[in-house]
């Protein structure tokens, strides 16, 4: 037996931007103009707001989710009627998986660089000297103690 | 117009081509870019942003909150940056109880965003405060020869309701600003199509590729046309990956639009940094000298 959690839909409406599904009639137009639908048929937007309404959220909870398959182009967001935004309630598990620790490694290590230097790329010597070649400026570091206070 | 000129990440640091055409074709018409110090990463709206909306929305508010003290508006080159601090603004806004929260943040570090300026991207600042006529009068050496495919990404437009650049379901940004260059844009099937770069399955990701490439190829462009880093590595690198998965070989150079710009006012191939993409066509550069 699936476990149902029937808090979960509460939990998620109290996300900012989340707080439309509940108005979500599954009329599936959020399915027909998905890219990421179209090549993988077990992503399904329609579905993964019907989980969240029914409790049944936990398979997508998951390191390896079928969520990170969404490209966040944000089509279910402009075709859905009833306001819903499916991405704001796919973005609300993500966090919830992040804060559970289960970030896919590939997104957990760009997250990581962002917090150790400001930037998601790391700037070397190299970077700067391509830079300086096309007659632009070297980088200067971002002010990380600022930044640290904030987060 | 003057504007702040929010660099991001990923074209100052892999992309630097972009950013120098920017400097030299800009103030061609009319528009002055002002560097602001401390910015950090917008941050971008898709790894960041699954990590934790705070966190995303008060780094965000940094930024903006830098360019507000320095009274500007903010010019990106970015969907990602615009995005994310277009988005950032909107919410701030819209949510007074978030933007409290925010500020108690910043005061930290002795700063705090009102929400007097806005965050654009380039293509807005051409179309709606340059213009196409100015456009066309920075123009020395029309691109009349060159058939373009654009590429629009997602970000610039989506979510239209609070980012208000265009219709994206039938967009003409960036036909209205290219045409002035004297380039040909040229319809596509796949025109509208997501480049993928935020999917995590790599298959799929080969596929959405495959598919728009092969639009572009029956399509016949010299070029793919597009306004984000994003959107440019995967369909340049991309491109590389993708060919060597396939027998057949696509060829299809990309260019951003600020280079389409630099080459029309001028500037030569090597100068707007064509010759470093990973995809290049020596018919592109036959046609263009």
């Amino acid at each position: 037996m699936p476990k149902i959690d029937l808090d979960f839909k509460k939990k998620l409406t109290r996300v900012e931007y989340a707080d439309f599904l509940t108005y979500c009639y599954q009329c599936g137009a959020c399915v027909g103009d998905c890219p990421s639908a179209k090549l993988s048929p077990a992503f399904n937007p329609r579905e993964i707001v019907l989980r969240v309404l029914l409790g049944l959220a936990e398979p997508l909870l998951k390191k390896d989710s079928i969520i990170w398959q969404c490209t966040t182009c944000y089509t279910c967001q402009e075709v859905c009627p009833q306001g819903v935004r499916p991405i704001e309630v796919i973005t609300a598990l993500k966090n919830i998986i992040s804060a559970q620790g289960m970030l896919p490694d590939s997104i957990s290590a760009s997250v990581g660089i962002i917090k150790d230097t400001g930037r998601v790329v790391l700037v070397s010597d190299v970077i700067n000297k391509r830079r300086t070649e096309q007659g632009l400026t070297e980088l200067k570091p971002v002010p990380m103690d600022e930044l640290k206070k904030i987060l | 117009m003057k504007y702040a000129f929010f660099l991001g990440c990923v074209i100052p640091t892999k992309y630097p081509q972009f950013e120098a055409v920017a400097r030299k074709s800009l103030p061609k018409v009319g528009v002055e870019l002002v560097d602001v110090e401390g910015f950090s990463c917008c941050p971008e709206p898709w790894n960041f942003k699954s990590y934790n909306i705070m966190a995303w929305l008060t780094i965000a508010a940094r930024n903006l909150a830098i360019a507000e003290e320095a009274g500007l508006d903010i010019l990106t080159l970015c969907s990602g940056c615009f995005a994310t601090l277009a988005e950032a603004h909107h919410i701030l806004e819209d949510k007074p109880e978030l933007k409290d929260e925010v500020n108690k943040r910043l005061s930290k570090i002795g700063k705090k965003y009102n929400g007097t300026i806005s965050a654009k991207h380039v293509v807005q600042v051409l179309r709606d405060d340059v213009g196409a006529e100015q456009i066309k009068k920075s123009v020395t050496h029309p691109l009349e020869k060159i058939r373009v495919g654009v590429h629009y990404g997602c970000h610039v437009l989506k979510p239209s309701e609070t980012l208000r650049v265009d219709d994206p379901a039938d967009p003409r940004i960036l036909e209205t600003i290219i045409k002035p260059l004297g380039a040909e844009v040229i319809p596509y099937a796949e025109r509208l199509s997501c480049c993928t770069g935020a999917c995590q399955d790599e298959e799929m990701v080969f596929k959405f590729r495959y598919n728009k490439l092969q639009s572009l190829e029956e399509a016949q462009v010299d070029c793919i046309t597009l306004v984000c880093p994003a959107c440019f590595e995967a369909f340049d690198l991309g491109q590389v990956m993708l060919n060597r998965k396939l027998e057949k070989k696509f060829n299809i150079p990309t260019l951003y639009y600020v280079q389409l710009l630099g080459l029309a006012q001028g500037l030569k191939g090597e100068e707007v940094g064509i010759t470093r993409h990973k995809v290049r066509s020596p018919a592109l550069l036959e046609k263009l000298n």
